[in-house]
């Protein structure tokens, strides 16, 4: 009974760890290029709840449509905070670029409110469901899942076959040895920066897909912790790490809660939460670079 | 004789502000509520300048540490309240609760965190936070979720009208005190040698150990002295002020962002720049309160970008530039 409710919820955990992965590799790649820790990194992922909300309630279309249109959107704001803040503040100190991440969350936050208001809201999607014995489940999360491996894969190739990749890279490398070989660093910044927001934004249409409910102006700030947590087993500079560290996130969280619901008087909730907390923390003393690198 | 006297001078400016403060709390009527907001936050910004301000270490947790200080208030309160004859000597125990459990806990995450630098410490510190409240919740330590409210026993101890007046007054006085004592050592501090240990730290902390720097040591004086006083201003403004505590509540990382832009706003690592970052924070904040209600986050929030990029130094900061070669530069620092 408890082993089949425990595998259950792993496959959940699986499927839910792809689209965290996902939803951290801009987080990933924002700070292995730029040095930048995005600390309004769950607003964005609120952004792509919010696209994919109005255009399937308002427009009736399908979330999967709704994919490209938040990555447009998040390209689009991940230009514009460039321009107008992180470009000036590359080199500075970490308190300048979490606190301006950090207001650029808020502003964002309180733009959706004013428009949408802050009540919680949902859509209902309904595409069926596969049975799979130990757990149900909806194609949409089964979409979501497979939505995040194909996106994963995409920027895996646009990093390693393209030649906008291959400079970005080069600037992770040494962007000084860049400058020198007539990267123009400047741009690769931008572009890493506004790929980064793009790919959050996207991740919050995918994560909707998952859980269709709760969208409301501050449901980004559970997700910017747990991002922190999957970035750090991922090693924190590497998008790939934070794919596979998502997948780790995804099943420590469901397994461990299920494990935690069996022990009366707790809250298993609020355990899972701290369990991941102190995985943050054993991983950053032992093992900073990560569960997956080599060094 | 004369030149001891003159290292204090700097403290004029920053007491001062606090008397006006008092002055206009205490003779224009209505203005207290207002007058004790500020207060909470001048303290709050200037226990947090003490660490971040004087080692560039953004501590993202820091809310951890008020929160331990509001629960080592309310566990003194609720477990001896009982006792009879106590009285007062149970918010000094809690004062020391206070005192013991931030000192406690800001070793432990010292111990763990200050290994990091930049960003992994930022990091690293969110987790500690977030951690230790989902602990208190998740293994119903202390109550859990449910929080301790302590509004009788605060009256048992006290008689109502005394612990009204402290609601009301006396703790703002306290808090007041605190935020004095935090001026004094912040100045002790970098007029001694752990500042200029700070500052070498600050500026290049490779360079400041092979010099001979035993920076690992100064940061931890200086982490445990601004978590001690996080605790105390949370015993205080939190505890004493609105006696109960809830876990989300006192462990809600707005306030530690709310003191970083005080920080940031006055002057990382001046003595008199949290006084006018709290001032300039707290004022605005209250007029768009009750001007623009529900509007002030959308205001803050642009402005803030903006003097990140445009005002780095605070205000203060580019007051002392400005300054730098008249009679007055030695009164602000």
């Amino acid at each position: 009974m408890v082993f089949e409710q425990l595998s259950g919820n792993l496959i959940q955990g699986l499927v839910l760890g792809a689209i965290y992965g996902m939803a951290t590799m801009g987080l990933s790649l924002i700070f292995g290029v730029l040095k930048v820790v995005n600390v309004g990194h769950g607003a964005f992922i609120m952004v792509g709840a919010f696209v994919t909300l109005w255009l399937f309630n308002a427009l009736g279309i399908n979330p999967i449509l709704a994919v490209p249109v938040a990555f447009v959107v998040g390209m689009g704001l991940g230009f514009i905070f460039y321009y107008t803040t992180m470009q000036r503040l590359i080199k500075a100190p970490e308190l300048a670029t979490l606190l301006a991440t950090f207001s650029i969350g808020i502003l964002l936050e309180e733009l959706v409110k004013l428009i949408f208001g802050s009540e919680f809201r949902g859509y209902n999607w309904a595409v069926g469901k596969i049975n799979l014995g130990v757990t149900v489940l909806p194609y949409s999360k089964l979409y979501a899942c497979i939505g995040s491996v194909i996106i994963a894969l995409l920027l895996y190739l646009w990093f390693n076959k393209t030649r906008a990749g291959s400079a970005v890279r080069s600037v992770v490398e040494d962007s000084e040895g860049a400058r020198v070989c007539g990267v123009n660093v400047g741009g690769a910044y931008a572009l890493s920066f506004s790929l980064g927001i793009g790919l959050t934004v996207t991740s919050g249409v995918l994560l909707t897909m998952f859980i269709p409910v709760g969208i409301n102006p501050y449901m980004g700030g559970g997700y910017t912790l747990k991002a922190f947590v999957i970035a750090v087993l991922g090693g924190l500079s590497s998008p790939y790490g934070a794919f596979f560290g998502g997948l780790v996130f995804g099943l420590i969280e469901n397994g461990s809660y299920t494990l935690f619901a069996l022990i009366p008087g707790v809250e298993p909730f609020a355990l899972t939460r701290f369990l991941s907390f102190v995985i943050l923390l054993v991983i950053l003393l032992i093992k900073p670079t990560g569960l997956l690198s080599t060094k | 004789m004369k030149k001891e006297i003159t290292k204090y001078y700097p403290l004029i400016p920053v007491f001062a502000a606090y008397l006006v403060l008092f002055l206009i709390g205490k003779n224009i009527s209505g203005m207290w509520q207002l007058v004790a907001m500020l207060l909470f936050y001048c303290a709050m910004g200037q226990a947090f300048n003490i660490f971040l301000g004087m080692t560039g270490y953004v501590d993202f947790g820091y809310v951890a540490f008020m929160g331990v200080g509001t629960y080592g208030m309310a566990l003194a309160i609720t477990n001896l309240a009982h006792i009879e004859g106590l009285g007062v000597g149970v918010i000094i125990i809690g004062f020391v609760m206070a005192l013991l459990m931030s000192t406690l806990l800001s070793m432990a995450v010292g111990a763990v965190a200050l290994r990091l630098r930049g960003a992994y410490f930022a990091i690293a510190t969110i987790g500690v936070n977030e951690g230790f409240r989902f602990l208190i919740e998740g293994a119903r330590i202390w109550n859990g979720s449910e929080g301790l409210i302590f509004t009788a026993q605060l009256n048992q101890i006290l008689g109502r009208e005394s612990a009204s007046a402290l609601m009301t007054f006396w703790a703002d006085i306290m808090v007041l005190i605190i935020a004095a004592l935090a001026a004094f050592v912040t100045l002790y501090y970098m007029r001694s040698k752990i500042g200029y240990a700070l500052t070498a730290l600050r500026e290049d902390e490779d360079a400041a150990k092979v010099m001979g720097i035993n920076v690992t040591k100064y940061k931890i004086i200086a982490f445990i002295t601004s978590a001690c006083f996080a605790g105390l201003v949370g015993a205080t403004s939190w505890a004493l002020k609105t006696p109960y505590v809830f876990p989300p509540e006192v462990f809600e990382i707005h306030y530690t962002i709310e003191a970083i832009i005080i920080v940031l706003l006055g002057g990382a690592g001046t003595l008199l720049g949290p006084v006018a970052g709290g001032l300039i924070y707290g004022i605005s904040k209250y007029y768009l309160a009750i001007f623009m209600p529900g509007f002030q986050l959308l205001i803050f929030a642009p402005i803030i970008i903006i003097i990140i990029v445009l005002f780095p130094e605070g205000v203060v900061g580019m007051l002392k530039n400005r300054l730098k070669d008249s009679g007055l530069s030695r009164f602000i620092i």
